[in-house]
């Protein structure tokens, strides 16, 4: 009787599983022994388990954008044009990639990154914040510092120091913005009385871009690649303050949102036959704006999110990439990935193991 | 800010009509230049150094001719225009059926330039006590080259 009650226990404690074997990856993280070889160490995270593995396999899905080219798809399209047929342009049409990423990233370092793929064309649209614009510029004309999440907010106050989590802006950086970027709207709003140039939000950034004329600034890059960069909130954050004080001494510059979102739609509509992969960094207006130009194309086939947000409150932000399918703004069919995880961490060892490293390879071998 | 040049001759018919200060240092009730026009100010509040750049002056004014309010918002180590306002007290000689007023200046002469004042009080106080026989005195505001009589007064009377 004994043993029937214990083989009955041991049954239900010991359920035999299905087995794994060739289904799924083993778990094995990176032996040290092997000494400290940051690629292997980084490849290794695909293994590793929990968000680790989410990076490991945003890495592929971002590398699977990068690979892709039209020649791929072996099914051609009946309709298209004859050029869409020849074979080498097929190998030429690649993914269009768009960047999106919030305004603490550029506080931080990872603006530097950002920068690295703006200057090399790496990217082909970036959204940002205000503040996303603002923090590239600044740090042009004074640094940022690294402080501490617990500095007093009174005591910053009495200082003249702005905080951003564990950064420091000092109030007088946003005085030498001022003192910056004024006379460039006399200037523009002279353009737009005299030549009638209508200002939009893109083309504003692309003249702010020339005129930092500084090779640490993505904003310069992207002005030099021709790359649109979209702000459809540029009024909220210091360059809004800016616009606010400039209409008191001369008023009159106008700036055009709708003839952006024409652009920014087109950019996704006009993407065809190219695939489109989104990369975005945060969560917010960048997240959301990126994902509906997608919708208009019914979808974007490649996703990788990296952000801190959680789904449980039902914002756009913290929602999955599955909540975006549900919405056409990702194709079923699509590769996504979402990384919960700080950028600062995870943004850099991203673009080391695909963006980077591809072009290292492809760059002259070094001596 | 008013693009007024200054003319700083000191004779009285150059007489500067503005003189410039810090905009930091105009308080409620000074007066301040706002697109030209000059103005009685209301309301000052100061935003102090941060995101938005150097420490601002938002000044709220109205307009001492035509009583519109204006605002501007200038950083507040800038100079603004401040306007020289005078009132000089004149005796009421006539009103004439156009509306003109003749007025009684101290070299004895007379002053013929100006119109009954818009506001219709003030108006109908100089006409009655004029067609009463009593002596009027009006205020009349000068300031950026622009006069108003501002203010009516009746001094002793005909019985």
């Amino acid at each position: 009787m004994e043993d029937r009650v214990f083989s009955s226990v041991h049954s239900t404690v010991f359920k035999e599983s299905e087995s794994l074997e060739g289904k799924c990856d083993k778990i094995e993280g990176y032996d040290f022994n092997q000494g400290v070889n940051y690629p292997k160490l980084l490849r290794s995270m695909l293994t590793t388990g929990f968000q680790a593995s989410n990076l490991g396999e945003a890495i592929d899905v971002v590398n699977q954008m990068l690979d892709w080219r039209l020649a791929d798809e072996t099914v051609v399209a009946e309709d298209c044009s004859e050029e869409e047929k020849n074979p080498s342009y097929r190998e030429s049409v690649r993914c269009k990639i768009f960047l999106g990423f919030t305004s603490n990233l550029v506080s931080s370092g990872v603006r530097d990154t950002i920068r690295y793929l703006v200057q090399h064309h790496m990217v082909d649209v970036i959204v940002t914040t205000t503040g996303g614009v603002e923090e590239d510029l600044i740090k042009c004309l004074a640094p940022t510092y690294k402080g501490d999440f617990s500095l007093p907010g009174a005591y910053l106050r009495s200082k003249g120091l702005n905080r951003i989590g564990n950064l420091l802006v000092p109030n007088d950086n946003y005085c030498k913005f001022e003192d910056w970027i004024i006379p460039i709207f006399d200037e523009m709003l002279k353009e737009q009385k005299e030549e009638n140039v209508l200002w939009t939000p893109s083309k504003l950034l692309s003249r702010l871009g020339k005129e930092i004329n500084n090779e640490s600034s993505y904003l310069y890059w992207a002005y030099k690649m021709n790359i649109p960069v979209f702000c459809p909130g540029l009024t909220d954050g210091s360059l809004g303050d800016m616009l606010y004080f400039h209409s008191f001494r001369t008023s009159g510059l106008i700036i055009d949102v709708v003839q952006d979102i024409r652009a920014m739609n087109s950019e996704a509509v006009h993407a065809t036959p190219r695939k489109t992969g989104m990369i975005i960094l945060g969560g917010g207006l960048p997240k959301h704006h990126i994902c509906n130009a997608n919708m208009m194309r019914n979808g974007a086939d490649y996703a990788v999110f990296i952000n801190t947000g959680q789904e449980f409150d039902g914002s756009d932000s913290g929602a999955r990439p599955d909540e975006a399918v549900s919405w056409g703004k990702i194709r079923g069919s699509a590769k996504t990935v979402k990384v919960y995880c700080d950028a600062t961490i995870a943004f850099p060892l991203l673009v080391a193991e695909t963006f980077a490293s591809k072009r290292d390879q492809t760059c002259e071998p070094k001596i | 800010m008013s693009d007024e040049e200054h003319h700083f001759e000191s004779s009285d018919a150059g007489a500067s009509k503005t003189y410039p200060q810090q905009a930091g240092n105009i308080r409620k009730g000074g007066h301040i230049v706002i697109k030209g026009r000059p103005c009685k100010v209301v309301e000052v509040s100061t935003s102090k150094t941060g995101k938005h750049g150097h420490a601002k002056c938002h000044f709220v004014a109205i307009d001492i001719f035509n009583s519109k309010k204006l605002e501007d918002i200038v950083p507040s180590s800038h100079n603004c225009d401040v306007p020289h306002v005078t009132r000089t007290d004149y005796q009421l000689i006539d009103i004439s059926e156009d509306g003109f007023v003749s007025l009684l200046t101290d070299s004895g002469g007379t002053k013929d330039d100006l119109k009954l004042p818009t506001d219709d009080s003030l108006a109908a106080l100089m006409k009655s006590g004029f067609e009463e026989g009593k002596d009027v005195v009006v205020s009349v505001m000068c300031s950026m080259g622009e006069e108003q009589i501002c203010a009516v007064k009746e001094v002793g009377g005909g019985k």
